[in-house]
């Protein structure tokens, strides 16, 4: 019993570690369970532990990977171990390997510790690279070699910075092969195919019903508010000879709420907003009472029979003179700022749709400023993924400036609209 | 009780289902956990309940969730109308403290699932069907009684469980639940069946079916449910009454004409009927299996795409 509560224990650490809720009941629950019915069999047991730690289909996935990662024979982990070691071993020369690499004149590049990390990751094709454009440079550092090894010194940073969101990128893509039903809902949406197109609309009907029926229970009449209704109840007390046979309750206030759409169309956005369009105006809470307006260099309000279907949409934007130009918010956001009748108001929600790269940044971090005022709440949607964020100045600055969440993927975007249905 | 013996008591029942869920089916009775089943509609979630309480022998008890539903239809409710009558009746014939006292008494508790599961003398299976539907302030009402197994009522205190019930949820994930629910149950995801386990499905609920039939309907129904272009998928009970309806047409043998004529049984919007002839009908698929044509190729032909067979 011990033993088995001992290594539960570690097992159910190890589950915390990856995100599963896991309290201690369930480490009594798995070892109670396992006691009793003496099992021996290694499936057998992984399902019996997986009724009780995983309590999602995701969380399923997740449990999988770490059961297949904990309970290995001696063999396996002999084998495992030895695995490791042969890594580290490799990882060590390729450390030694690097300090030599990023020499400059003799003087190290004195890059940053996660950049240095990513050159020792790099694939071997990839650092050639760096180290033949550091060849090609000899003769102009031995010339003027404080120019030239600041100039190779940011040639280096750049690189390796890119390196970096790729391989952040890989990491992401990775999990998908663990459950491939799921692959698409995590996926980045500028990355899907053209075969993915009919599944992904598919899976965003069905998660607009979803919301849908989410936001329904919100709003739908819950019978009463718990208060009494005393005018009424006395009124019904009437028909009973003054008995208040029948009580009368009061009813909830609904809150009416607009939304404003300002949606990129620039040719980076295009793929991106047609998604998110047709998942936003699928849920019938906003299509009720919304107003759309799509922007690249101007502003133009939609119609919103255009966006019922994809290829209407695609064939709205070519035909505005819309697509393929550049990105202006400040102009857009502007426009809006002084349509009359006004687009913006205290009830209203303004959900911006881009990925924040727009010409003239002051300009438009003012405009947005004096959007925020007007309209009751500002949501910006970004599919950009956020563990890039960091990198752009852009997103740094309207981040500060109103609530920003992230969409690259549907998953994320079914969270962020849960968000704005609050 | 072991994994194999629950196992063949389901199998008893008619319950066709693999190792794994009669693994968690065994985890939660033994814990005296409460089940959560979540899946795609028409798997056998609710059936689940029903076959437990049948390979158990103990009564279930039905609670049926929507939108609205709140502990007056959940677990008791005061009989206002007769209280009322009550205090009219016996104004002036009791005293008053008495009086008050005799109100919230069992004779005017009006008992619901909830309540009738936690006070019955044999322990019984509690059925929560489709909690998704159900509010959060109900999911959250749910807490007490499925962590303490006791239930409070303001005017009684609370009443503690004379018998552990087998509580059995089910959700379509029309809506995700609350971790803090989650965190009280066992989990069990059921899937479709894949196509032996169908076949499986239909001989042991319609054992007059011929084994070639019942292939090729699991056959036609894996098609459908793998199609994209299909919304509402087949459930297990659509691919029954099919089966049903075949056998009462006395069809063996599931031709392209067979499976137009008794299409409703298995889809039922319009787009999915048009949807399922290029799934079933459409040209090039098959089941794969050999059969006897009865022609040669290069006739005109139908081709049922159900079960790969061509008709001259």
């Amino acid at each position: 019993m011990s033993v088995y509560l001992e290594k539960l224990a570690e097992f159910s650490a190890m589950l915390r570690g990856e995100g599963l809720a896991v309290g201690t009941q369930e480490t009594a629950d798995t070892c109670e369970i396992l006691s009793l019915l003496d099992l021996t069999d290694r499936e057998t047991v992984r399902l019996v532990l997986q009724a009780v730690y995983a309590k999602s289909r995701e969380e399923q996935t997740l449990f999988q990977h770490c059961f297949d990662g904990f309970f290995v024979s001696v063999e396996q982990r002999d084998a495992i171990r030895r695995k490791q070691e042969a890594q580290a071993q490799e990882m060590a020369r390729r450390r030694r390997e690097a300090e030599q690499d990023m020499q400059v004149g003799g003087q190290p590049m004195n890059l940053r510790e996660d950049l240095q990390e990513v050159y020792v990751r790099m694939s071997e094709e990839k650092r050639d690279q760096l180290r033949q454009m550091l060849e090609k440079m000899q003769g102009n550092l031995r010339r003027s070699p404080k120019l030239y090894s600041n100039f190779i010194r940011s040639v280096f940073m750049r690189f390796l910075l890119e390196q970096q969101m790729a391989m952040e990128d890989d990491a992401a893509t990775g999990s998908e092969a663990l459950d491939p039903d799921m692959a698409l809902l995590y996926r980045d949406i500028s990355q899907f195919r053209e075969a993915d197109i009919p599944r992904a609309a598919a899976l965003i009907a069905a998660i607009s019903r979803q919301l849908d029926a989410e936001l329904s229970r919100k709003r739908q009449n819950r019978g009463h508010s718990g208060k009494l209704d005393f005018r009424r109840t006395i009124r019904k007390g009437l028909e009973t000879g003054g008995s208040f046979y029948r009580l009368a309750y009061r009813k909830k206030r609904q809150k009416k709420r607009r939304l404003v759409l300002l949606c990129d169309v620039s040719g980076s956005m295009l793929q991106f907003s047609e998604f998110v369009l047709r998942f936003i105006k699928s849920m019938s809470e906003v299509s009720e009472s919304s107003q759309t307006f799509l922007f690249s260099e101007e502003t133009r309000e939609v119609d919103p029979f255009a966006l019922q279907n994809m290829d209407a949409f695609r064939d709205y934007v070519r035909s505005s003179g819309l697509f393929g130009r550049g990105t202006d918010l400040g102009q857009a956001l502007e426009e809006l700022c002084r349509h009359r009748p006004p687009a913006l108001g205290p009830s209203t929600t303004l959900l911006i749709l881009s990925d924040t790269k727009t010409i003239d940044l002051p300009r438009a971090a003012q405009a947005l400023v004096e959007a925020r005022r007007q309209a009751g709440r500002v949501l910006w949607l970004n599919p950009i993924p956020q563990r890039k964020w960091p990198y752009m100045a852009s997103i740094q600055t309207m981040a500060g400036l109103c609530q920003m969440a992230p969409c690259s993927t549907l998953e994320e975007l079914t969270r962020s609209c849960r968000k704005l249905m609050k | 009780m072991d994994i194999p013996a629950l196992q063949a008591r389901l199998d008893e029942a008619k319950y066709i289902c693999g190792g794994d869920v009669a693994a968690t089916l065994l985890v939660a009775l033994r814990l005296g956990r409460p089940l959560l089943i979540e899946g795609p509609a028409g798997v056998g979630k609710t059936e689940i309940a029903k076959v437990m309480a049948s390979a158990l022998d103990r009564e279930l008890v039905r609670l049926q969730c929507y939108e609205g539903l709140d502990e007056s239809k959940a677990l008791y409710e005061w009989n206002y109308q007769k209280q009322l009558l009550s205090i009219q009746v016996q104004m002036n014939r009791r005293d008053a403290d008495e009086l008050t006292r005799s109100l919230f008494s069992d004779e005017y508790l009006l008992e619901r699932p909830l309540l009738r599961a936690i006070r019955s003398e044999k322990p019984v299976v509690l059925l929560i069907d489709e909690i998704d539907k159900a509010d959060e302030e109900f999911e959250a009402f749910l807490l007490e009684l499925l962590s303490e197994m006791q239930v409070t009522i303001p005017e009684v205190g609370t009443i503690p469980a004379r018998s552990i019930p087998f509580v059995v949820l089910t959700s379509n994930r029309t809506r995700p639940l609350g971790e803090a629910l989650r965190r009280r149950c066992a989990y069990l995801y059921l899937q479709y069946p894949d196509i032996e386990k169908e076949t499986a499905i239909i001989k042991a609920k319609r054992p007059n079916v011929g084994e070639h039939l019942a292939v090729q309907v699991a056959q036609a129904i894996h098609s459908l449910r793998e199609s994209e272009s299909i919304l509402k998928k087949p459930s297990i009970a659509e691919t029954l009454d099919w089966t049903s309806a075949l056998e009462a047409l006395g069809i063996r043998d599931l031709t392209m004409d067979a499976a137009r004529q008794t299409m409703g049984f298995v889809l039922k919007s319009s787009e999915d009927m048009e949807a399922a002839g290029d799934v079933l009908y459409g040209q090039g698929r098959g089941c794969g299996h050999d059969h006897d044509h009865g022609h040669s190729h290069g006739q005109d032909h139908e081709h049922c795409g159900a079960c790969g067979r061509h008709q001259a």
